[in-house]
C-alpha cells in the first residue's frame, strides 16, 4: 500500500514536472525585466511588448524551422529594478530554465551587466533597452541592440538648433551619472563642439537625485540659450517642475532625452510639459510595414487596446527584438545558438519599429526624431529637416 | 548672488527634510523603534493628498490636515495591532518588522496606485516671487513654514500638555509612568500615530515639490535617519535645524564639489556626528 502511494506520488510529480518544462516544440525566450521597483514604469513596456508580439506570432502560426513548426514561449522574471538580481536571473534563465534565447531588460546599466551572461554562455541576446555605447564596445559577439547609440541622441537636436532663428549659442548640459547618460553626455559634448556651440554649464548629478535647485541656480546665473538634459523620467519631472519654481528660462529651448514621448509623463506635468523638446527613435507611423502587425499604427492600436496605454519607442524596440529572433531562426533553419547568432548579424528586415539591421558592433543605427509637446500633444518637429514648425523660442514661465 | 540663492534653496529644502525626519525622531526617541517604514508612510501621505486633490478637488494645503488625520489613524492602528507586540523586544526585531512593513507597503502601493508618476500640481505649484534679486518658490516657502509650525506644535505637545508629559514620562521611566496611571500601549499607539501624521504632511508637501512613486520611501527613510541623528531626538526644533543643516550642506556640495557628491556629504556628516557626539544617537524625549 505504502509503495503504491509513493509510486502514485512520484508519477504525479513527474507529470507536473513535464507540464512545467518547455515542450519539445517550444522556443523559449528568456528575459528579466523591471516589473517592480523604481524602473517599473518603463519596464512594463518591455513586458507588454514581448507578450503582445509573442502572442501575435503564435496566432499567425508560430515559427517554421525546416518542416517543423514551433510555438514561441516567454520566460519572464522580475528583477525588481536591481541590477545584481537581474544578472543572477539571467544566469538562472540559461543554466536552470535552459531557455533557447535571451531578450533584454530595460536600461543601459542593466543591459551592460546582463549581456555579459549572454556572452559567457554564448546564447544570443537581442535587447531593446540599453543604448549606451559601452554595451557594444567590448567586442562581444552574442549581444545585439535595437536602440540607437546613446552618444548620438542629441545629434538631431543640435542639428536642428543650428537651423533655428535665433540659433542657440550657449547651452547648459545636465546629465545623470549612470551608463546611458554618461554616454549621452560624452557624445553630446563632441556634437556641440563640432557645431560650434559653447557649453556654459556642464553638470553631472547623482542618479536618482530629486533636488536640482543648485544646478538650476547655476544655469539661471549663466543665462544660457538652451538646456540639454539627460537622465531618468522621474528626475526629468522634478527638473521641469523646479525650473518653473525657480523661474529658470533659457532664452531658446530645453530638450530632454527621456520622458517627452511618454504619455504618463505628459499627464503628470500637465500644462508645464508644453514646449519641452524631446526625442524618439520611433513614431507609430503607417509607413512602417510589419509582417505580423501590418504596420506600426496597427501595432500601436492593438497595444493600446490590450494594455490601456500608448506604446512608445521602448515598446516598439522590444517588439523588434522578438521579431529579430523569429526572422533569424527561420533564416538559419536551426535553433543552434551559434548559427542563429550568425543569422542575426546578417539580418535585414522591415518591421513596425524600423528597418532592422545590426552594425558591426551589434547595435542598430537610427536617427532620433526631435519632438516637442505642443498643447499637450507630442508633435514630431525635426528629423533631417523640419516636419512641423517648432514653437520657438520657448516663452518664459510667466508668459505662457 | 548665486551663493545667496543656493543658501536659500538649501534652507527651504532643509525645512522639509526636517519635517520628514521629525516623525522618525519622535518615534525613535519615545518608542526606541527605528522605523524603517517611515519613508513608506511619507509615500502613503503623499498619495493621500494626491487623491484628495485630483479626485475630490481639495486644495493640497487643505488636504494636508485631512491626510494627517488619515495617517494618524493608520499609524495608531499599526502600532496598536502590530508594533506593540514587539515594542519592548530587542532592537533587531523592531528593525526587521518595520523593514518588512516597508516592503509590504511599497509593493501594495504599486498594486493599488501603479508605478505611474504622480505629481500634486495645483495652479500655484510653480509660482515664485523675487526678493532682493533672489527667487523664492512659493510652495517651498510654504512647505518650510508648515514644517516649522508642525515642529512648534510637537514641541508644545511634548512640553506643555498632559499627553506630552505622559509620552515623555513613558520614555524616561516606564514603571513610574505606569504607577501614575499611564497606559503605555495606548500611548505608544498615539505617539506612532503622531509620527505617521507628520510623515503624511511631509509626503503631501514632497508631492507638490517633487513627484510620487511607490518606491520613493527607501531614500527618504535613509535621509530621515541621517537628520534624526544629526538633529538629535530630544527637541523638535533641533530636528528641523538638522534638516536645514543637511539641506545647506547638500546645496553647497552641489555648487562647489559637484552634484554627484551630495549623498557622500550627507552620509559623511552622519559618520562625523556619530564619531564626535555619539551620545546624540542615544534616545531621549
Amino acid at each position: 500500500m505504502k509503495t503504491s502511494l509513493t509510486l502514485a506520488l512520484a508519477a504525479l510529480l513527474s507529470a507536473t514536472a513535464l507540464t512545467g518544462a518547455a515542450m519539445a516544440d517550444d522556443i523559449v525566450l528568456g528575459a528579466s525585466v523591471q516589473l517592480t521597483g523604481t524602473n517599473a514604469n518603463t519596464g512594463r513596456y518591455y513586458r507588454d511588448a514581448y507578450q503582445l508580439t509573442v502572442d501575435k506570432i503564435n496566432a499567425a502560426g508560430g515559427v517554421k524551422v525546416g518542416d517543423k513548426t514551433y510555438t514561441l514561449k516567454l520566460d519572464l522574471l522580475d528583477n525588481q529594478s536591481d541590477v545584481n538580481l537581474s544578472v543572477r536571473q539571467y544566469v538562472q534563465l540559461v543554466s536552470a530554465d535552459k531557455v533557447n534565447f535571451l531578450l533584454g531588460p530595460f536600461a543601459s546599466n542593466f543591459a551592460l551587466s546582463d549581456s555579459s551572461v549572454a556572452e559567457k554562455y554564448q546564447i544570443p541576446m537581442v535587447q531593446g533597452g540599453g543604448a549606451s555605447t559601452q554595451i557594444f564596445s567590448r567586442g562581444y559577439k552574442y549581444v545585439f541592440g535595437t536602440l540607437p547609440p546613446a552618444d548620438d541622441y542629441f545629434a538631431s537636436t543640435i542639428e536642428m538648433m543650428g537651423k533655428l532663428s535665433p540659433a542657440p549659442k550657449t547651452v547648459a548640459l545636465v546629465s545623470a551619472d549612470d551608463s546611458f547618460d554618461v554616454s549621452v553626455a560624452k557624445g553630446t559634448r563632441k556634437h556641440l563642439a563640432d557645431a560650434g556651440v559653447q557649453i556654459a554649464v556642464d553638470q553631472t548629478y547623482r542618479e536618482g537625485a530629486s533636488d536640482f535647485s543648485s544646478i538650476l541656480t547655476q544655469v539661471k546665473a549663466a543665462n544660457v540659450d538652451a538646456i540639454l538634459w539627460t537622465g531618468h523620467e522621474t528626475e526629468a519631472l522634478n527638473f521641469i517642475r523646479q525650473m518653473k519654481g525657480l523661474n529658470v528660462n533659457p532664452t531658446g529651448l530645453s530638450a530632454f532625452t527621456v520622458g517627452v514621448p511618454t504619455a504618463d509623463f505628459r499627464k503628470a506635468l500637465g500644462a508645464d510639459a508644453n514646449y519641452a523638446f524631446g526625442m524618439t527613435s520611433w513614431l507609430p507611423d503607417a509607413s512602417l510595414k510589419d509582417r505580423w502587425f501590418g504596420d506600426a499604427a496597427q501595432f500601436a492600436a492593438e497595444y493600446k487596446a490590450k494594455f490601456g496605454y500608448d506604446p512608445d519607442y521602448h515598446a516598439a524596440s522590444g517588439a523588434a527584438d522578438v521579431q529579430t529572433f523569429v526572422e533569424a531562426i527561420e533564416k538559419a533553419g536551426t535553433l543552434d545558438p551559434a548559427k542563429v547568432r550568425d543569422a542575426i548579424a546578417g539580418i535585414s528586415f522591415d518591421s513596425l519599429y524600423a528597418k532592422v539591421k545590426y552594425g558591426e558592433n551589434g547595435q542598430i543605427v537610427l536617427p532620433q526624431v526631435v519632438v516637442q509637446i505642443q498643447d499637450g500633444n507630442m508633435v514630431p518637429v525635426y528629423a533631417t529637416d523640419f516636419m512641423t514648425k517648432p514653437m520657438y523660442p520657448v516663452p518664459a514661465w510667466d508668459k505662457r | 548672488m548665486v551663493l545667496a540663492q543656493i543658501l536659500l534653496n538649501g534652507i527651504l529644502l532643509g525645512g522639509l527634510y526636517g519635517l520628514m525626519a521629525l516623525g522618525m525622531a519622535l518615534v525613535w526617541g519615545v518608542l526606541n523603534i527605528v522605523n524603517l517604514s517611515h519613508g513608506a508612510l511619507i509615500m502613503l501621505g503623499g498619495y493621500t493628498v494626491y487623491y484628495l486633490f485630483t479626485l475630490a478637488g481639495i486644495d493640497p494645503f487643505v488636504a494636508l490636515p485631512i491626510a494627517m488625520v488619515v495617517m494618524f489613524a493608520a499609524g495608531f492602528a499599526l502600532q496598536w495591532g502590530l508594533l506593540n507586540l514587539v515594542v519592548r523586544s530587542k532592537m533587531l526585531n523592531t528593525l526587521l518588522i518595520t523593514f518588512g512593513l516597508d516592503v509590504v507597503l511599497t509593493f501594495a502601493a504599486q498594486l493599488v496606485f501603479t508605478a505611474d508618476f504622480r505629481t500634486i500640481n495645483p495652479s500655484y505649484a510653480g509660482a515664485n516671487f523675487p526678493v532682493l534679486g533672489l527667487t523664492v518658490p512659493v510652495v517651498r516657502l510654504a512647505a518650510f513654514c508648515v514644517a516649522v509650525a508642525l515642529a512648534a506644535g510637537v514641541w508644545f505637545l511634548l512640553n506643555r500638555m498632559p499627553l506630552g508629559r505622559a509620552i515623555r514620562a513613558t520614555a524616561q521611566n516606564l514603571t513610574a509612568a505606569r504607577l501614575y496611571g499611564v497606559n503605555p500601549r495606548k500611548l505608544y499607539a498615539i505617539t506612532f500615530g503622531i509620527g505617521a501624521a507628520l510623515a503624511g504632511a511631509a509626503g503631501g508637501l514632497y508631492g507638490m515639490i517633487s513627484n510620487l512613486t511607490p518606491y520613493m520611501g527607501a531614500s527618504l527613510t535613509a535621509k530621515s535617519f541621517v537628520i534624526a541623528i544629526i538633529g538629535g531626538l530630544a527637541n523638535p526644533f533641533n530636528v528641523i535645524l538638522g534638516g536645514i543643516f543637511v539641506g545647506i550642506a547638500e546645496s553647497l556640495t552641489a555648487l562647489y564639489i559637484g552634484p554627484t557628491y551630495t549623498d557622500v556629504i550627507s552620509f559623511g556628516l552622519l559618520v562625523v556626528v556619530l564619531v564626535v557626539r555619539p551620545k546624540r544617537a542615544v534616545r531621549a524625549a
